[in-house]
């Protein structure tokens, strides 16, 4: 299968006070083609970090990211908005900003102007892109702002699909504590995605969430480790230099 | 050198069956620092923690194994100070430290979790380090693989057969979610460890 996505030798640390966080280091993975790709890690272990760089609205320090043959830490930001445009769709629930006073439908049409519809034609691709996520006909005529925070995250996936992008990248989408509503999303996620072919690379705090995923990838040790083997070949950075101490780190 | 010599079939025997890991632990155990039955079952007791059954007779049983094959020798001491019976104190043989080596580098069962693992790391020397970061990154890599295997849910379903296999998937999928925490922060800590005190 053809890679969509393939990330290289990342490395990425943020400043903390004097220093610096080391989130990444040396770690690679891939996504394929039509591919749906979990990836699983704690609080705080860079999921949305690797997420924003996957789809190019956040730079590495070092390594590379292709997507379809672009290396998107050095393309331009024009070149890069027009793939979050088209090919890349990013969602992150924590995003949504509707206008106040329009409806669910009006804001998913207003987000479809772009491409070239007329009013008439954005509202009722909206419609069927709402439909196609769960949201009924009265849901996608109320106020955007009054929406559960579960239709929005069922609307703002409406968003990325009606775009027909080649990879979606969601971070985190399920703000629910019911079992039964998660599951359904992403069952949901999963079943469009594959209609449609798209690529998915999801992250999750929550293994469960990711079941029948095609490729789990954990973040640990600042390494990406992947069911797939092959995704992280580079070797353990700290092994050449364990020596004695190591010993009083076991025991 | 007797032991590297002969007998490599015998020499794995000691490394099948359910006790292997406690094997395994007593040859660190004994390698470390030589000692009798009580002893050592206490040791192991203290470095494993309560989540296993240490049981002395099931030491002094182990430790016989391992001198049967060779991996150890009892010798007879003299009471110490204050003690009136002589003990039967175990002391590492020259084929010990090649066996542990061995016992490391052994792949482990593909059970979600993985108590050997937990045991090698429990008397794990210096020289291990490596072979333990590559173990515990490999055990990660395998848990992921198995949550892969599981069959996803399929949407909402109301009958009882879907929800007692949604239980099932979520009784997997949290021992996988455990391991691989586990895994991933055994690896953080040694790493951080090397990069605080770097070897001189």
């Amino acid at each position: 299968m053809r890679q969509l996505l393939q990330i290289s030798d990342l490395g990425k640390a943020y400043p903390d006070g004097d220093g610096r966080i080391s989130l990444f280091e040396h770690a690679a993975m891939e996504v394929a083609e039509g591919s749906h790709v979990g990836v699983y890690g704690r609080r705080h272990s860079g999921k949305s970090t690797l997420l924003r760089i996957a789809a190019g609205i956040e730079r590495p320090d070092g390594g590379s990211v292709r997507f379809e043959g672009v290396e998107l830490t050095t393309a331009s930001p024009a070149r890069l908005a027009l793939l979050l445009r088209s090919r890349i769709a990013y969602v992150s629930v924590a995003d949504w900003r509707p206008n106040s006073g329009e409806s669910v439908a009006q804001h998913l049409a207003l987000s479809l102007g772009g491409a070239g519809l007329t009013v008439g034609q954005a509202e009722r691709r909206a419609l069927r892109e709402l439909d196609a996520v769960g949201v009924g006909g009265s849901e996608a005529n109320s106020a955007a702002c009054r929406l559960s925070l579960m239709d929005r995250t069922r609307v703002m996936l409406a968003r990325a699909f009606a775009h027909t992008p080649r990879l979606v990248v969601v971070d985190d989408p399920v703000l629910t504590s019911s079992l039964n509503e998660r599951d359904h999303v992403y069952a949901v996620l999963r079943e469009l995605a594959r209609e449609r072919g798209i690529a998915l690379l999801v992250a999750s705090e929550d293994l469960t969430a990711l079941q029948g995923f095609d490729v789990f990838v954990s973040i640990s040790s600042r390494e990406l480790c992947s069911s797939e083997g092959n995704a992280t070949v580079v070797p353990f950075p700290a092994i050449a230099r364990l020596g004695g101490s190591a010993r009083d780190a076991l025991s | 050198m007797a032991g590297s010599r002969a007998k490599p079939q015998q020499q794995r025997e000691w490394m099948r069956g359910g006790s292997a890991s406690m094997r395994g632990v007593l040859l660190g155990l004994v390698l470390e620092r030589p000692g009798h039955g009580g002893d050592l079952a206490n040791r192991m007791l203290m470095r494993l923690g309560e989540t296993w059954r240490v049981d002395t007779n099931d030491a002094y049983r182990l430790l016989e194994q391992l001198e049967g094959e060779g991996l150890i020798q009892s010798r007879l001491e003299p009471p110490k100070s204050g003690g009136r019976r002589a003990m039967i104190v175990y002391h590492p043989t020259p084929t010990t430290s090649q066996a542990l080596t061995m016992w490391m580098e052994t792949l482990l069962p593909r059970e979600p979790v993985r108590l050997g693992l937990h045991a090698k790391l429990a008397v794990a020397r210096a020289e291990d380090a490596q072979r333990l970061l590559l173990a515990l990154r490999d055990y990660e890599q395998k848990c992921l693989a198995l949550a892969k295997l599981v069959t996803p849910n399929g949407g909402p379903q109301a009958s009882w057969q879907a929800l007692f296999m949604d239980c099932t998937r979520e009784a997997v999928y949290t021992q996988l979610r455990a391991e691989i925490d586990w895994a991933a922060a055994a690896r953080q800590r040694i790493a951080e460890h090397a990069r605080r005190y770097p070897p001189r």
